[in-house]
């Protein structure tokens, strides 16, 4: 290949990368999400301006310089920056597979790929730190060319990282438990090389070095970094090549599955059948089964630090805050996509009478069936006084009459699929009306609660709540057919959405 | 069951996907849609089943249920969905269940007991041909052709009036295609019920149908009655002037 037609491949592969990122569906269609990433890169942008600055003004003046101490601590930046990866960067076998037939060398892809990761600007997100820190702390000693060499240095450090990252990730795909070898590899190395010897810390020390030795444009600094950068780049590569062929023969692994019939349901005609299909689609839906799975954990969790702990006691909005999260984050956490993984197959459904309606009763009769958990859990503070029976009676119903109705609206509006069996990560994102919805489930009960605490006392915010409650509850056959008939006025914008997310 | 449509049309964008002035089937009758890929078969199966907003026009069903005369619009009343079965694609599929799971889902909302769906699944055993009961397999881990035979079959369960199904014949292997063919002239004349059927297999469609309408570009420009050997040399001449027309451009 001559130097033009590389260059060109390389372009053109780049600018597919970046389409793939732009026009996912979800991504084009949600104004806010786009907006709400660029607020929180921006935001963390300004909170690590600021810890520089602070940083630098709180090593001002001790015994060592304060970009000794910053380097010095360099392997907890690449702990922090090795764990949010995981979050951001996928492996070059994921991507390369679209462009395998194709009459292009594997091996320039995958050095295109592994070239592209290491000149990501994920790699320079950091210099939000550095710039202001090495600014105040490097030129005084080095004037600005050493400032240069440490800012260069330190972004060298993550596209290392990057590459430390990317061997490990990928030997995760292939089995999930070596995730425990890199973690214990940085806990090993952090202790013995900074707390076992405190009075010679000498990883401390050497990656302090190091890094003066990029201020002082050392060759030697570079020739270490090198040394660790390309054998890395070099294993990497011959890993991937494999991994291409792990991932194009990758299979979902089919279990036999045993029918289950649930017949213990049968008696609630077809109501009973849409039960049996919402259990059916928590036990065998990788999406639905982890939202499911950590709204329970979140649920057991804040229940038994309240149960069992006197952490909250003595704040009265956590304890609000608590009793009422017990209750509406399982919630929370399943009806902010309520319908979205029925897109799947919404054309079978609405080919037949009514179907959503007797589903809709299903997934609420459902929810008030797991509202059990935390009634079971809240016995604990119940006998411990540290709420009363009417307190949690009252969160329970708040959240059947109240919170429920509230998110079940959202089966209106909800027009995107998630893909049942996907990541998390890919299996479709929340949209404005949904972030917006779940907001205000969680936080609106909690400030009613909270002023009528505030303004009257516990038994009459429960008194109230129950009050609320029971209403909405008893009023459910009437608000869902109030939604069914909304959602059927909708019911081509929404199809339609649904069938341009599967 | 009578479908009428009147005066149908639908767009997506600049583009006229649909634009059928008149149009009546009647009871009884196995039509065959066919026309090439754009000619707007399934969107007029979707406008239909009401899966899909006309920008004007109306679909009608109307005929006789249990002695009783029926009658509605299709996008304005739910109550054609009892008596009309259909299997468009995939997105009719709840994938995660298996394929017995599936039909007794199906049944059970459809107010038909065990004994009767195990009765109904029996006239099916030629052609599931022992690959989809007994599989402990999820719908989503079957073959398309599986899949495909999953979803006719589940439009069958109800012993529908009407029966809408898009591109049977695909992912089918060749000795289901013809199960396929027989089951669908004996559910015809056992039932008595219309059957709309869109294909591209010409010849399965012309065995089978007793009338063939062709679609292009969203309209219909020819409705043969049944004349096996004029209806056969006039719609293979069609595809040819098509191929030939085509093929001139390129």
């Amino acid at each position: 290949m001559t130097l033009s037609q590389i260059w060109l491949l390389y372009r053109s592969i780049s600018q597919n990368q970046r389409l793939h990122a732009r026009r996912h569906p979800m991504f084009e269609k949600n104004l806010v999400m786009k907006i709400l990433s660029y607020i929180f890169i921006a935001f963390w942008a300004v909170y690590l301006i600021a810890i520089g600055v602070s940083l630098y003004q709180a090593f001002e003046g001790t015994a060592l310089e304060a970009f000794d101490w910053v380097d010095g601590g360099m392997v907890w930046f690449l702990i922090i920056d090795f764990l949010t990866r995981f979050a951001m960067q996928e492996t070059p076998a994921q991507n390369i597979k679209q462009y395998k037939l194709l009459n292009i060398p594997t091996g320039f892809l995958l050095h295109t790929f592994l070239l592209r990761m290491g000149l990501q600007p994920y790699n320079l997100f950091w210099t939000f730190f550095f710039i202001p820190f090495g600014l105040l702390a490097v030129p005084q000693f080095y004037g600005i060319t050493g400032f240069v060499g440490f800012i260069i240095g330190w972004w060298l450090m993550f596209v290392l990282n990057s590459y430390w990252y990317l061997f490990w990730r990928t030997l995760i795909n292939r089995q999930f438990f070596i995730f425990l070898i890199p973690l214990a590899l940085y806990a090993i190395v952090a202790y013995w090389g900074i707390f076992y010897d405190e009075a010679n810390p000498w990883l401390f020390n050497g990656t302090a070095l190091l890094m003066r030795g990029f201020c002082q444009w050392n060759p030697i600094s570079w020739l270490i970094v090198a040394v660790l950068i390309v054998p890395l780049y070099m294993v990497n590569h011959r890993l991937q090549k494999t991994a291409i062929y792990v991932e194009i023969a990758k299979t979902e692994v089919v279990r036999q599955v045993k029918t289950r019939n649930m017949t213990f349901l049968d008696r609630f005609g077809v109501i009973g059948e849409y039960l049996k299909l919402e259990i059916k689609s928590t036990m065998r839906n990788l999406v639905v089964r982890k939202q499911f799975l950590t709204g329970t954990l979140c649920m057991l969790m804040l229940c038994g630090l309240f149960s069992f702990t006197d952490v909250y006691d003595g704040m009265p909005f956590m304890r609000i805050f608590i009793c009422v999260y017990c209750f509406t984050c399982l919630g929370v956490m399943t009806l902010t996509t309520i319908l979205c993984a029925e897109g799947n197959y919404i054309d079978g459904l609405m080919v037949r009478k009514e179907t959503v309606l007797a589903l809709l009763k299903a997934k609420y009769y459902f929810q008030c069936l797991m509202l059990l958990v935390p009634l079971g859990f809240s016995l604990m503070p119940i006998i411990e006084e540290k709420i009363t029976w009417m307190t949690a009676l009252g969160c329970l119903l708040f959240a059947s009459g109240a919170v429920f109705p509230f998110l079940f609206q959202l089966a209106v509006y909800n027009d995107s699929t998630i893909h049942l069996n996907e990541k998390l990560t890919k299996a479709g994102r929340d949209t404005k009306v949904q972030m917006m919805m779940s907001a205000a489930a969680l936080f609106l009960p909690m400030f009613v609660m909270y002023a009528l605490v505030e303004c009257f006392n516990d038994q009459v915010a429960a008194i109230s709540m129950i009050t609320i409650g029971l209403i909405g509850t008893v009023l459910h056959p009437l608000w869902l057919r109030n939604i069914y008939k909304r959602f059927m006025k909708r019911r081509y914008q929404n199809m339609d959405g649904f069938r341009n997310s599967r | 069951m009578n479908l009428t449509i009147e005066k149908l049309t639908k767009s997506f964008g600049e583009k006229i996907a649909l634009d059928i002035d008149h149009y009546a089937i009647h009871t009884g009758e196995l039509i065959g849609l066919v026309g090439n890929n754009g000619a707007g078969k399934t969107t007029l199966f979707r406008i239909i089943l009401d899966l899909l907003h006309a920008d004007s026009g109306c679909v009608t069903i109307d005929g006789m249920v249990d002695g009783q005369p029926v009658s509605c619009d299709t996008s304005k009343s739910e109550s054609w969905k009892a008596y009309t079965g259909a299997f468009v694609d995939a997105g009719f599929l709840i994938d995660y269940l298996t394929p017995e799971e599936y039909f007794r889902f199906l049944a059970k909302i459809s107010g038909i007991s065990d004994s009767v769906l195990h009765h109904r699944l029996l006239q099916f055993d030629g052609f599931m041909n022992g690959e989809v009961l007994g599989q402990k397999t999820l719908i989503r881990n079957l073959s398309m052709g599986n899949k495909q035979k999953v979803g006719i079959i589940g439009a069958m369960l109800h012993y529908p009036q009407l029966l809408l199904l898009d591109e049977p014949f695909n992912f089918l292997d060749p000795t289901s295609q013809l199960a396929m063919k027989y089951l669908l002239e004996t559910y015809s004349k056992e039932q008595r019920a219309t059957i709309i059927v869109s294909s591209h297999n010409l010849t399965h469609t012309l065995d089978i149908c007793s009338r063939i309408t062709l679609l292009e570009h969203g309209q219909i420009i020819k409705d043969y009655d049944k004349d096996y050997a004029l209806l056969t040399s006039e719609i293979e001449a069609y595809f040819k002037g098509v191929t030939l027309e085509n093929n001139k451009d390129v």
